[in-house]
């Protein structure tokens, strides 16, 4: 059995009294320990499944199950144990008057978890800050440290999954690397299960072993990771997009 | 022809925590080409674009040697000078249009501003003009995006809106700082190509701040690689990929690549003794 399983799956918005359908009947199944990648342009609706399996966008249709149970709505705190998220800006997603430290005791204190000193000091440790850092506010910081802030906050009530929304597109190519090179780490130690979106092929590719592709909310293509490098794509719009990454290849 | 020339061109902020020298000493010319800047955040590579248009504030200090622009001494010209050559010689795209758009304003009213206000154009001639240059960037329905507030617009369409702004008054010099990074793949190739085509078309001379390698070096034809305030290395950008340099080695080899292997990303040096 599939750790995360979305079946069928639908989110429509109302926009200015239309219904406009982000995401249209998308099944996907993520084993645990697996890297899973969600590729489209902009508008196709890959971050709004990963808001969807959150709370935070509107279901329509079909089922969400993480663990073989479906969610409970409101997702709850049992939930925020095992999901947790990383959003695209750290600028926008550090609350800017909160210090690190209070941002990262914040999630011990609502599920009751004690001995948050050493908790902090450890969950700066695992993402590769100083100790120091804890009473610096975000705007103290550079883009990576905040991101990494940010996975450190994610990691804080120890969740088995992690949902990454293009945790590295407004990073550096320097500073993507180190952050790459800490997601697989942290991957690894921890045996966590990631669920990725990204519109670069090359991250995801890096990152992940399979590979759904996106287009105007429904699943175009999955993939594995090999068939992406020998571009063995089936459709049309999956070969648009791999020609538009062809700088990204190995050889390039 | 030279379009612009800059030597020794240093900037400076006083801070509480003493002297920042954001920019250290570069020299650079441009003709009617289209020039990369590279860097990592921090490297000086918009406060060298921002200098330009002398749009550095205080305590922010411009110091150069020279920096001259079709004859015009840019550290000499006074202010009211400049204001003169922001927008109609020398125009600059920002990179986030979430923040570089009004956004109380619709998008008409900020398009036709420029051309009301600096060109004491009418009404009917400057929603003429504004609605062409929309056309120009390749937006589908420019009556419908005049209408529109920024917030109804994606990024890749505000993106185009600010190009399409820039080149209204057919500026000779266009400094692009990141126009592209807050866009997907597939909407950078569409924005990449309409700034080709005006380059190619209008004789434009192009400064484009970048910190994607791949990006600049398939772009542009000649790289200025900045770290720390300096340039570390210049090569023309089909050579990018080969590039000499340590740290525009570490820079290419960190990018992941598809199909390589899954063994952490090399991570930059910023250590060695060319970085001091």
């Amino acid at each position: 059995m599939a750790l995360i399983e979305i079946e069928n799956l639908s989110v429509t918005f109302t926009a200015k009294g239309r219904p406009v359908r982000a995401v249209k009947g998308v099944s996907l199944a993520v084993e645990q320990g697996e890297s899973y990648g969600l590729v489209g342009e902009s508008g196709s609706g890959k971050s709004t499944i990963l808001r969807a399996i959150c709370g935070l966008a509107p279901v329509s249709g079909g089922t969400i199950r993480i663990g073989g149970q479906p969610l409970p709505s409101p997702r709850g705190a049992d939930f925020s144990r095992r999901v947790q998220m990383v959003f695209q800006d750290p600028y926008a997603s550090l609350h800017p008057r909160h210090t690190i430290d209070r941002t990262l005791s914040e999630p011990l204190a609502i599920h009751g978890i004690g001995n948050t000193d050493q908790r902090v000091t450890q969950a700066l440790k695992d993402v590769g800050l100083p100790p120091n850092f804890r009473f610096r506010f975000p705007h103290q910081l550079s883009g990576g440290q905040r991101q990494r802030v940010a996975i450190a906050r994610a990691l804080m009530l120890e969740p088995s999954i992690l949902l990454l929304d293009e945790p590295t597109s407004a990073l550096d190519a320097s500073v993507q690397a180190e952050t790459l090179n800490l997601l697989n780490r942290l991957c690894a130690e921890r045996g966590l299960t990631f669920l990725m979106v990204s519109h670069d092929l090359a991250v995801i590719d890096h990152m992940c072993d399979r590979i759904l592709v996106m287009q105007h909310g429904q699943a175009v293509e999955e993939l594995p990771r090999e068939a992406l490098a020998k571009a063995e794509m089936k459709t049309d719009y999956a070969r648009s997009l791999f020609a538009a990454s062809a700088d990204r290849m190995l050889d390039a | 022809m030279t379009l612009l020339s800059v030597e020794n061109l240093r900037v400076t902020f006083d801070t509480e925590a003493g002297v920042v020298e954001a920019v250290r000493g570069v020299s650079f010319s441009l003709g009617r080409e289209r020039l990369g800047i590279v860097g990592e955040s921090g490297s000086g590579k918009t406060q060298t674009g921002r200098s330009v248009l002398r749009l550095i504030r205080p305590p922010g200090r411009i110091e150069a040697d020279r920096m001259n622009f079709d004859g015009i001494d840019l550290i000499k010209a006074s202010e009211r000078d400049m204001r003169a050559l922001r927008g109609p010689r020398i125009a600059m795209v920002m990179q986030d249009p979430k923040y570089s758009l009004n956004p109380v304003m619709r998008v008409g009213q900020q398009l036709m501003e420029g051309l009301r206000r600096r060109d004491g154009m009418g009404k009917k001639e400057a929603h003429a003009k504004a609605i062409e240059a929309l056309a120009a960037v390749q937006i589908r329905d420019p009556e419908r995006v005049m209408d529109a507030w920024p917030h109804e617009l994606s990024g890749g369409m505000g993106q185009r809106v600010m190009i399409a702004m820039m080149l209204i008054p057919n500026p000779d010099l266009l400094i692009a700082d990141e126009p592209t990074s807050a866009l997907d793949v597939t909407v950078q190739a569409e924005v990449l190509s309409i700034l080709d085509n005006l380059v190619r078309t209008r004789g434009m001379g192009l400064i484009f701040i970048s910190h994607d390698l791949r990006l600049v070096s398939r772009f542009c034809d000649r790289v200025l690689v900045m770290f720390k305030g300096k340039v570390v290395e210049e090569l023309p950008a089909r050579d990018l990929m080969k590039a000499q340099h340590p740290y525009t080695q570490g820079l290419l080899n960190c990018l992941p690549r598809i199909g390589g292997p899954r063994e952490p990303l090399p991570a930059l040096d910023r250590n060695a003794d060319w970085a001091r």
